[in-house]
Parts: C-alpha cells; structure tokens; sequence
C-alpha cells in the first residue's frame, strides 16, 4: 500500500457501538436472500446427484422426465457445449460428462413450475452407472495404484491461495508422479533437522487428524438467474464476492465479464463456503434453455453431501527441545484431503507449523491429495484451526515434559516482530505474545490448580490454552464517496456485508469526511456499478475496503473545502467542516453548508463540480491478527462428555472500530471453533458416502451447549490499516482445538490428536488408560 | 392432484391460499402468501429458522403440512412487530447489534418472544434451553443470550 493512514481530524466516531442501519429489517424479516424472490414466470431448478463416488455413466435417458407436465427443461452435459474434461474447478464441472468423481455430483438438471414437479422429474431420469473403485482415505489415496480422481494431466487449482492472499514465496507445485491422486507439493526447508533432533534431549512425535467439516451458514447455497433479450445475464446470488462470482461464470460458460451482471443479495451467512462459484452456471444455463427466471436453492442435505467443507488434515509432526527449553528442530508432513478437485492453502498449513514458534531446522512437507469425495474450499481462516491444533498441542506436551510453564514456554518461544517466517518473510507487527500474555493474567488461568482440584462427584476439571492467528488477506478494493444535494453522504463499494462491516464502514467515512454518523448513507452496488471490490473474506474487508473510503472520504472532503474557500474567500487551511458546515477557523458565523456545496454540484449552469471522491488502492502489507483462548471444563470420565464452564478470547484487533460487532464476531468464531474441537465431522463411509447429511447427525453447538463467551479485545495498532484497525473475522475459530485438548489432558491425563474430541473418544482414551 | 384452499388466521388477517397436499405451512407461508421471513435452513426441523407461532406455540413450520392448519392461529415474524414498533425481543436485539448475516434471527426471535410468553421471567438455562431448538453459526449465542434477558425485564415491566 502506498498510502499510510493518518489523520488529523476527530476520531470520535471510531470506537463507538454504533448499531448496524439494516438491524431493525433484519428482525422483522425483511431483509430479502435469494431464496424470498419470486419473479413473475419464476421457475424452480433441481439436480440429479450421483449416489456413487466414482463410476462411469453408461447412459442417461431423460425422455420420460422431459415428458411430465409442468417441466421446462431438463439439460445433461451434452446439451452444454462449454463443458470440458478436465475441469480445473468444481464450478467448471457443472454436470458429469461420463464419470462422476464423488457421490453427490451432478449429473442432469430440471428446471420446472414448481419444486415438487421438478423433483419428481429427477425420479424419472434413468441414470446407468457402472461402479468403480473409490479412493476414499487419503492416505491410501497417495500411494501409487489408487484410483485417479481427476482426469490425468489435469492442472492443479491455486487460486484459492492467491484469493486468500496470505502466502508469498512458497511455491506449490503439481507434481506430475506415479502417486496421480497428489495434486500439489510443497517444502519448507532451513537448517539441519537431523543434527536439531540429535542434539535434542526432548522429542515428540505424532500424528493429528481433522477431518472434513462443513462451514455450516444457515442459508444454503441458492441462486436466481435471468436472461434478457440482449443476451445479457443477470445472478442474483448469495456471494461473498460478487466480482468473483462474476469472473468465475464468466469463465465457467465463455461469456465477457460485462454481460453478467452480479446483484449481492444478502448473504445468509459463508464463512469461505460461498467464495467459489457453485451453482451459478448451471441455473445460469437453465435459464437461457427455459428463457425464464430460474432459482434454485440446495437443499440442506445437498449442503452437506455435496457443499465444498473444509479439508481433512493429516498432519505428522516431530519436534525436538534441548534440555533447557531451547528448541531445535521441527520436521512435519501435512497431508490436505481436497476431495475431487484441487483447490486447497497448501502453503498455510507450512508456514503455521514452521514460523509460530522459532525452530532454528525444519522440514515441512505439504501435500495435498485427492479422493472421491465433494471439493473442498476455504473455511474461515483455511487450515489455520487444524494447523494450530497440532503445533499447539505439540508445544503444550513439550512444555509437560521439560517440566516448565506452557505459557511461558510459548512466548520464550513466539515469533515477534522482524523474525523470519519459514518462507523468509519477516513477521510484521502483531500481539501474539500480548494475547497470549493478557490471558494468563486471567483468573481462570491463574486458578486452574484450583479448579482441578475443586472436582467432585466423581468428575474431573481442567484448564486449557492456546494461540493462533492468521496472516491477514489483501485484495485490491474500491469505494466512492459522494456528497449528496441536501449535506449527506452516499458511499459506495462493492464489498458485500455479512457479518456488520457496512456499519464500520460508514464509520470510518463519516470520521474521515468530517459528518456525524446518521448523514452517511453506505450502499453495496452490484457488479455493474460498484467500483471493483474483493471478496468478503480473509478478515480484510474492514482492513482494506476501510483503507479505500477514508482515502475516497478525503478526496472529497479536499474537493468540498476547496469549492468553500472559493466561495468564503479564504484559504483551504483555515476551514474546518462542523455541524453540516464548512467554516473558516476562528470566526464562527463565517461559514457555507455541506448543503449548498452539494447543491452547487447539481444546479442547471453550475460550474461547481459535484464532490465525488474515489478510491482503488492495491495493497502489499498485510496486518497478522492473533487470538488467544482459554477454556475451563468438566469431564465426566464414564461418558466422555465435555462440559464447558467458561470460555474466554483475548484477541488483538488494532483498533476497535465498532467494539459491538467485534465482539459478535470473537463470539461467533470462537463457538465455530468448539464445535471443530468438540463434535463436528462429516463422517463417510468406505465407498466415500456422507453417513450423516443433517443436521441433527452433522452436530453444531447449541446454546445450551456453551456459556456465555468472554471477550477481551486487545489493541496493538497495524500500522496500515483503517484506524490501525486489524482483520478480526478469522483469528477466533483457530484456536479452541488445542485449548480443549490441552484442557482435556489437565483435567484427565490423557492427550488426544484426533479431532473432533467427541464423548466416545474421551471415554476410550481413559478406559484405556486406567 | 388439485391444489386446495387453506383457510386460516396469519398475523391477525383472515387468509386464504391455494395449496398442494403435499405444501408444508413453511411453503404455503413463503410461496404461496409471500411472507419470506420464516426460513428454510433445513427443510428437517433441525434448525429452527422456520419457527412460527402455532395457536400461540413456537413450532417448526417446515414440519407442519399446510392444511393441517386449517381453521388455525398462525403468526410469523412479520406479525411479531415492525420496524418503527418492534417487540421487546426485536427491540433488544436490536440495540445489542446481535444479527450478523441474519439468516437464523427470524426464527430465534420467534422462539424467544413465545419463551416470553409462557416464561416471563425465565433463567439463563431456560433462556439457553428455550432457543437450543435454533441454529445460529455466526453470534455464539452470547449477545441473544444478554437481549433476551433484557427483553425479559422489559416485557415483564409492560405487563405489571
């Protein structure tokens, strides 16, 4: 970023909990998704789906389906000629050609009058499959011999990598080798791992497992597509990026980019889930052939079998201490399970492992694999949670043996400022240790002897920590800032807002312009007239697209102060904008309204130019956003059951833009995070089928599963962003894995690597302990 | 099959609909009256997003076949309160800034206004158990948990 943000003027704006403008529509039920619109001729799409991995399609008869009243059209993928073997990504497939890669794929889509009518067409399409054999554990799916997923020579998809932003200078590479189910490799090399581990007096191994879970937002994927006579398309869709939404489609069906237009409606949640593209170019497709409005929305069982969850991670870690607590070497092999098509943050999981801590060697192996199983796509700070669960619990076990202080142990050890991360990047400024540091002065943390030692009625209690972050995402981004006839101020930008960023937003703008609050009027445009907006994601909106409007916000308050000082006859240096007005410092009743300004702007033979500033800055500095936890439980040793007594998060923010929607934000990732650490998994079956599509099998928190979740928000100022604000979405689901494990092993002895920590896993663990 | 005609009361408004057997009342609500606040997240029961009053009770409406409500009380959340007279519950929620992407809100509003009514002054395990029925994945529950309680002693003060 070229700019560094400061500015002179009042602040006092920033920092208050203002509540969001679209609160009150949001529980009445007004606020419209996808799914609430119903235009006149709306017909409604569903797929057929594959009930195998992976087979061969025989042969597709839809005649009797195309037969039944009330069905526009039914399409397979010989009726869409863009369709090509080697899709690189899920969106690029949009039905099987001849063989289907996971169950759950697509295979032929209906559009019809009404959802019931379309889903008994589906009933009716004759599908001959002939079964093949599955890759179904990634493990054995890396050996030579097993079963290819994808097509052979197709290319493995980084884009997510880059999407995310957060990685330079590790090249992942598709290696091309006998084992045709690995995608990408990566290495991260320094030093002399064999010497570190020999001259170790402590070393520990094991192998941490998490599996697949799904990003769970409770509105499921759904989209409206509509064609006009010129050819031209509308989507509106349930985005976290409408520009991307845009390209991808565009792509997928070999349109330009201007004749798709992308609405953002709102966005039911996405949390990484909703970045790629999915369903779009299939209703998309529907539409043209039907010549009518198509919705289609998945169903909450399509989510599950065939959404894009996160990865499983298999990670195989050694580390090695002297006896002093000095650490020497740390050699990993992270393998990332990305189901049918590539698409994962290989180099995350790497830099994680190798740059948290300082380890003078190391040797980190990256790896991800293909099975027949649903693609996989970001979910809230992607391979960060599980990454942070194994060095974690890794560094927690090496502290227990060297017989020091865990927390101690780990900010001896933590990365600061300027040291070198493991792909030769400096850290840049961030409160790791100062999280970490905040939580350990805390009660439960400073009585959890007592704690333990308080368990009764045959239970046991524990304390457990933990620390993780992320690197912080950078996209370039857009904003406009206009000044309207009347003194308000309209501002514009394409970011989408899911989780409340809009309100920080127009705080920002009416703290940078110089107008109070209620004059700020913030307006998510669609990809026809918003300026060019990254994606809701990677905890930067508010780091970027805040940086885009405070600069829009000053051309336009520079441009208004100069059409005063023409009009006051004074110099831009002595004017000052107050109360709706601009005045000249010093002598209060001399003064013209922001009113008359704008009006001047839009008078029939005004030579005024209306104040419009913009804003599209690219960025190169990224703001690493840490988050510590801490968790105080009951185990019941005969059940395994896991209650949670008090959570508490201390994360570092930078500055609290708007301490209310922060605090929403630590809450909500935290409770993601626990349900990662205590009971989410999709579980399949040896053929790689989803054993439990719902979600009463697919099990997230409820709120009587939790206590109240403690927010402590620290603020170390980024030195670029909006305010020193930081990213604060993703630090939150990170470390809560590693905090319970190591709460589990205080309170009962026994150290678990496999996530989730589910009853039946703790309850074996002790009975095979005891 | 011919659609019928569902006869009953919507948010205080005699109302009748065209609806298939087969429609569940969350259907005939959302596509067939056009009343979109109550929604879909499951289809299942599992999640709550759908929950309506029926006759008073919370229920899931994507569970209810639409002619079973016939002759019935139905009321969604556009006949809890509006923008400008919100109930407590919306009022509370509001201020606490709890909605994030807002998709679950509807229907966990639903359930703690019903909470209310039976339970004026509920505990935080009552609070906790009263809208475990409902899956929200962006708040934690947290700030639900501190408006309703708000929401609790503003309701019980209206009626007192």
């Amino acid at each position: 970023m070229s700019t560094v943000m400061k500015t002179t003027r009042d602040v006092k704006g920033i920092g208050l909990s203002i509540p969001r403008p679209d609160g009150p529509d949001k529980v009445t039920g007004q606020v419209q998704y996808v799914a609430d619109l119903n235009p006149r001729g709306l017909l409604h799409a569903k797929l057929l789906r594959s009930p195998h991995a992976h087979a061969k399609i025989v042969r597709i008869d839809v005649s009797k389906a195309k037969a039944l009243p009330g069905v526009r059209a039914v399409l397979t993928a010989a009726d869409i000629p863009q369709l090509k073997k080697k899709a690189p990504t899920r969106a690029h497939a949009v039905l099987a050609i001849d063989r289907v890669v996971f169950a759950g794929q697509p295979v032929a889509a209906v559009a019809a009058d009404e959802p019931a009518i379309a889903e008994e067409a589906l009933d009716l399409i004759d599908v001959q499959y002939e079964v093949l054999p599955v890759a179904a554990d990634p493990l054995e799916s890396m050996k030579p011999g097993a079963p290819p997923v994808a097509e052979l020579g197709t290319e493995a998809d980084t884009s997510e990598a880059q999407a995310h932003g957060s990685i330079a200078g590790v090249s992942t590479e598709a290696k091309p080798s006998k084992a045709v189910n690995i995608s990408q490799q990566a290495r991260l090399q320094r030093g002399d791992v064999a010497k570190g581990f020999a001259e170790s007096d402590v070393v520990i191994e094991n192998t941490y497992r998490v599996p697949m879970v799904h990003q769970g937002y409770m509105e499921p994927h759904a989209v409206l597509a509509q064609w006009d006579s010129s050819g031209n398309l509308t989507l509106w869709a349930s985005t976290q990026g409408s520009f991307n939404t845009r390209s991808e489609v565009a792509d997928v069906l070999e349109l330009p980019e201007n004749r798709i237009k992308v609405i953002p409606m709102e966005c039911g949640g996405g949390f990484g889930g909703k970045i790629r593209a999915l369903c779009e170019p299939i209703t998309a497709v529907l539409a043209k052939a039907t010549n009518r409005p198509v919705r289609y929305v998945m169903t909450r069982k399509e989510e599950l079998e065939a959404g894009m969850p996160a990865p499983q991670v298999i990670i195989k870690l050694k580390t090695g201490a002297k006896r002093d607590g000095t650490l020497m070497a740390i050699e990993a092999e992270a393998i990332l399970e990305s189901g049918a098509y590539s698409g994962a943050v290989l180099a995350v999981a790497g830099v994680f492992l190798a740059s948290l801590y300082l380890f003078p060697n190391f040797d980190v192996k990256g790896f991800e694999v293909l099975t027949h199983k649903p693609s996989i796509a970001a979910y809230r700070a992607p391979v960060a949670p599980q990454t942070i669960f194994a060095i974690d619990s890794q560094m927690e076990q090496m502290a227990k043996k060297l017989g020091v202080d865990p927390v101690e142990f780990r900010l001896r050890h933590v990365q600061h400022e300027g040291d070198k991360m493991a792909n030769n990047q400096p850290w840049l400024s961030n409160g790791a240790a100062e999280v970490l540091t905040r939580l350990a002065e805390h009660p439960i943390w400073k009585k959890r002897a007592e704690w333990k030692a308080s368990a009764k009625d045959g239970k046991l209690r524990g304390t457990g920590i933990s620390l993780g972050g992320w690197l912080g995402g950078l996209q370039p981004t857009g904003a406009t800032v206009r000044l309207n006839p009347d003194g308000t101020l309209q501002v514009m930008t394409g970011q989408v807002d899911i989780a409340g960023t809009n309100i920080a937003l127009a705080q920002i703008a009416a703290t940078a312009y110089g107008v109070d609050i209620d004059k700020v009027k913030i307006t998510t445009g669609d990809t026809d007239v918003a300026p060019v907006t990254g994606l809701s994601a990677g905890s930067k909106t508010t780091y970027t697209v805040g940086v885009a409007v405070i600069q829009a916000a000053e051309i336009a308050r520079k441009q208004t102060l100069e059409i005063a000082a023409k009009e006051l006859e004074a110099s831009v240096h002595d004017l000052e904008i107050e109360d709706g007005k601009v005045v000249v410092r010093g002598v209060p009743d001399k003064g013209i309204t922001l009113a008359s300004i704008g009006k001047k702007g839009n008078l029939y033979m005004s030579k005024v130019e209306p104040v419009i500033g913009a804003s599209h800055p690219a960025f190169s500095v990224q703001a690493p956003a840490f988050c510590a936890q801490l968790a105080r439980i009951e185990v019941d040793p005969d059940t395994g059951e896991v209650t949670l007594h008090n959570f508490v998060v201390a994360q570092d923010v930078g500055k609290a833009i708007n301490p209310a929607q922060i605090e929403g934000q630590m809450q909500g990732g935290a409770v993601q995070s626990l349900g990662m650490a205590l009971t989410e998994a999709l579980m399949y079956d040896d053929k790689a089928r989803l054993t439990n599509p719902s979600l009463l099998d697919y099990r997230k928190l409820t709120s009587a599963d939790l206590p109240n979740i403690e927010t402590i928000i620290v603020e170390k100022p980024a030195p670029h962003g909006p305010f020193g604000a930081r990213g604060v979405g993703e630090p939150p689901i990170v470390p809560a894995p590693a905090a319970i494990a190591n709460a589990i092993e205080d309170a009962t002895g026994v150290r678990l690597t496999h996530l989730p920590l589910s009853p039946e896993r703790i309850a074996l663990a002790i009975a095979a302990k005891s | 099959m011919a659609k019928q005609v569902l006869s009953f009361t919507v948010n205080d408004e005699p109302t009748e609909a065209l609806v298939q057997p087969w429609d569940t009342l969350l259907d005939a609500l959302r596509e067939r009256i056009g009343l979109t606040g109550p929604k879909e997240g499951c289809g299942t029961g599992d999640c709550g997003a759908c929950t309506v009053h029926f006759d008073g009770k919370p229920i899931a409406s994507c569970l209810v076949v639409a002619m079973q409500a016939r002759g019935h009380n139905v009321r969604t959340i556009e006949g809890l309160g509006k923008p400008d007279a919100l109930h407590p519950v919306q009022a509370a929620f509001v201020k606490h800034g709890v909605a994030q992407c807002g998709f679950c809100i509807p229907g966990v509003v639903m359930a703690a206004a019903a909470l209310l009514e039976e339970n004026p002054r509920p505990t935080e395990e009552e609070i906790r158990y009263g809208i475990a029925g409902n899956l929200c994945r962006c708040t934690g529950y947290t700030k639900m948990l501190t408006a309703i309680t708000e929401a609790a002693g503003a309701s019980a003060g209206r009626r007192s």
